[in-house]
């Protein structure tokens, strides 16, 4: 299992230099040069240059970009053009509300996800199951922005349930109320998949020989869905979950701008937005890592869930 | 096997699928749910082809005397905050937000598509192609968007870019794990033995018998491409205005969204329109064409 692990940390490394790679692009090929930019419009060109050297930006590229990597991992991601704050506090700020509203999301999407899907399967073909699926189908399709826009219109505004814009805080100290809506926004697009794999997952178990097995011991149906049938069930689940990462963080960038949400996403958009190089490319390393990482996190979980993996 | 089978690599009722294969479009049409998002689709693609003939008003003439009148008999879909007509709009937003999905798919297939093909081919290059779709993997859609923004600056070209990235290595994937099964196939190392050349190998042998595949898994991506597109606009990554995009307007429209909700909602109503009818229509295919995609 070990051997694995260290195998898949192996294999993640390249993208890991690759993302590197990109983002020290962004800093290389922005058509303005960040020296002119800070010193500001009406700046000598010995000051420009002196900014150069001092950024570094006078040496070659594979120098250039060792260094970034060397400074990457000092944690240093450069200067905020437009706050003249550091970029990694700026980020230090920004990630945990981006996590909380991640995590948020899939505390709602999968649980309802799970609960649907294996509803579904259990009522194979009744209206239920129909209606089940329609739904699932309808919310695969639906862009987040939209689902954003109708719980900010009606339980926003117009029934004021819930806050809409901002975070208050978090979630220990008051700040519940705030998260519920971009969680749900984000979550609600999640749960059509989920759902979806769930039913396929379920009744392809529900097939099998160990499931007939408990029935035959006179286990209760309910002990036979949920303990033999749904944690079988699990494994695609969980693998799709870890698929989904990509559309839970681009969802994330949305949901955070819509909802004025002060994370990750909504640093990266304003930044772009500014033309604030060094945050944006901080910003989009950040969450391509955080990609990364999710992603081997599911690997892992998958070794330790199916057995199977474990001892190939 | 028939020498001509061989010779143009193309075997009819071969298990990975040929649109060859008699009565698809039959099968289509036997399926209600996929009959009617197929109609509805070609209506939308036939409204958006003519879209300069059939929308009622100039899509950029703004009048302030009529600025956010809900939907009426003038105007079906009401008018924005500058008096321009939504619905002319949509229909010229539609076309923008298809051209932008379509563009991405097809780029993003072809090269996806090549290198899924040449890795299952030589199989010397396939650790290098797989490495690097494992690192183009590890951009999300919505990332490059960004990232391509930050760099050219936002407009429609960073979503193209972003929409053919995010295409390709999950193209490559399918492509090779489809090219893989048809190189174990007996009529390609027939073809080899009786000495076809490479490229003829893997045009007439490899590709043809793989396309159906890759055809199925485009049409079942080709509404998230839209859906990441529309995102990228609503993030005002995409399109800038004036221009007519679905997911700008409905970004356009947050802002008057407690005074004229139209303005937001009619674009969002639109692109999920799309999407659902692509997804219904992708997942009609699969289940005919090749139902071990399912999943």
């Amino acid at each position: 299992m070990g051997q694995q692990i260290v195998h898949r940390l192996l294999i993640s490394f390249p993208a890991l230099l690759g993302v590197l790679f990109l983002c020290f692009c962004l800093l290389q090929v922005v058509p303005a040069d960040p020296a002119m930019i800070i010193a500001g419009p009406d700046a000598k060109a010995e000051t420009i240059a002196a900014i150069r050297q001092e950024l570094g930006l006078d040496r070659s590229i594979p120098v250039q970009f060792f260094e970034y990597i060397l400074r990457v991992l000092r944690g240093d991601l450069g200067r905020s053009i437009i706050s003249n704050r550091m970029v990694s506090e700026e980020l230090a700020m920004t990630i945990g509300p981006t996590v909380e509203l991640m995590l948020g999301a899939m505390l709602i999407a999968v649980p309802s996800g799970l609960a649907l899907g294996t509803l579904a399967a259990v009522n194979r073909g009744r209206l239920s199951d129909r209606v089940i699926m329609a739904c699932s189908v309808a919310g695969v399709s639906m862009p987040v922005f939209f689902i954003g826009l109708i719980l900010i219109q009606y339980v926003g505004f117009k029934w004021a349930l819930l806050p809409f814009t901002g975070r208050t805080g978090p979630v220990w100290d008051g700040g519940l109320p705030s998260l519920i809506l971009p969680a749900l926004t984000l979550g609600a697009v999640l749960i059509g998949p989920i759902a979806r794999l769930t039913r396929t997952a379920v009744l392809e178990v529900l097939g099998a020989d160990f499931v007939r097995t408990a029935r035959a011991k006179g286990l209760r149906e309910t002990v036979v869905i949920v303990h033999h049938a749904l944690r079988n069930a699990m494994i695609p689940v969980v693998t799709l979950i870890g698929l989904q990462a990509a559309f839970l963080l681009g969802g994330a960038v949305v949901t955070e701008t819509m909802f004025s949400w002060p994370g990750v996403g909504r640093l990266a958009v304003g930044a772009i937005v500014s033309s604030d190089f060094p945050t944006a490319q901080g910003a989009i390393m950040i969450l391509a890592i955080a990609f990364l990482s999710i992603n081997l996190l599911v690997d892992v979980l998958y070794v330790y869930l199916d057995p199977r993996v474990r001892r190939r | 096997m028939s020498v001509d089978a061989l010779d143009s690599g193309f075997v009819k009722g071969q298990e990975t699928g040929s649109f060859a294969r008699a009565g698809v479009l039959r099968r289509l049409a036997r399926d209600r749910v996929a009959a009617v998002a197929a109609l509805a689709l070609t209506g939308i693609v036939l409204a958006a082809a003519f879209a300069p003939w059939i929308a009622p008003y100039d899509p950029y003439f703004t009048d302030l005397t009529k600025v956010m009148q809900p939907p009426g008999a003038a105007h079906w879909f009401g008018t924005d905050n500058t008096g321009r007509d939504i619905l002319s709009r949509v229909i010229f937003g539609t076309r923008n937000t298809l051209m932008l999905g379509l563009v991405g798919v097809i780029v993003g297939g072809l090269i996806g598509g090549v290198l899924g093909i040449l890795a299952a081919y030589y199989r010397r290059l396939d650790g290098w192609i797989m490495r690097l779709v494992d690192v183009m993997l590890a951009f999300p859609a919505i990332l490059i968007g960004l990232a391509v923004a930050a760099i050219f600056g936002a407009g429609l070209a960073a979503v193209v870019i972003a929409l053919v990235v995010a295409t390709v290595p999950d193209v490559a994937r399918v492509a090779r794990g489809a090219a893989m099964g048809v190189m174990g196939q007996e009529f390609m190392e027939a073809g080899r033995a009786v000495g076809v050349s490479d490229s003829a190998l893997i045009w007439r042998y490899l590709t043809l018998n793989c396309i159906s595949t890759i055809f199925v898994f485009l049409t079942l991506r080709f509404g998230q491409i839209i859906l990441i597109g529309s995102a990228l606009g609503f993030l005002g990554m995409g399109a800038q205005p004036p221009t007519a995009e679905l997911g700008m307007m409905a970004a356009q429209g947050r802002d008057f969204l407690f005074m004229a909700p139209h303005i937001a909602t009619i674009p969002s109503c639109a692109i999920f329109v799309i999407v659902l009818a692509a997804n219904l229509l992708g997942d009609a295919f699969r289940d005919v064409l090749d139902p071990r995609l399912q999943t």
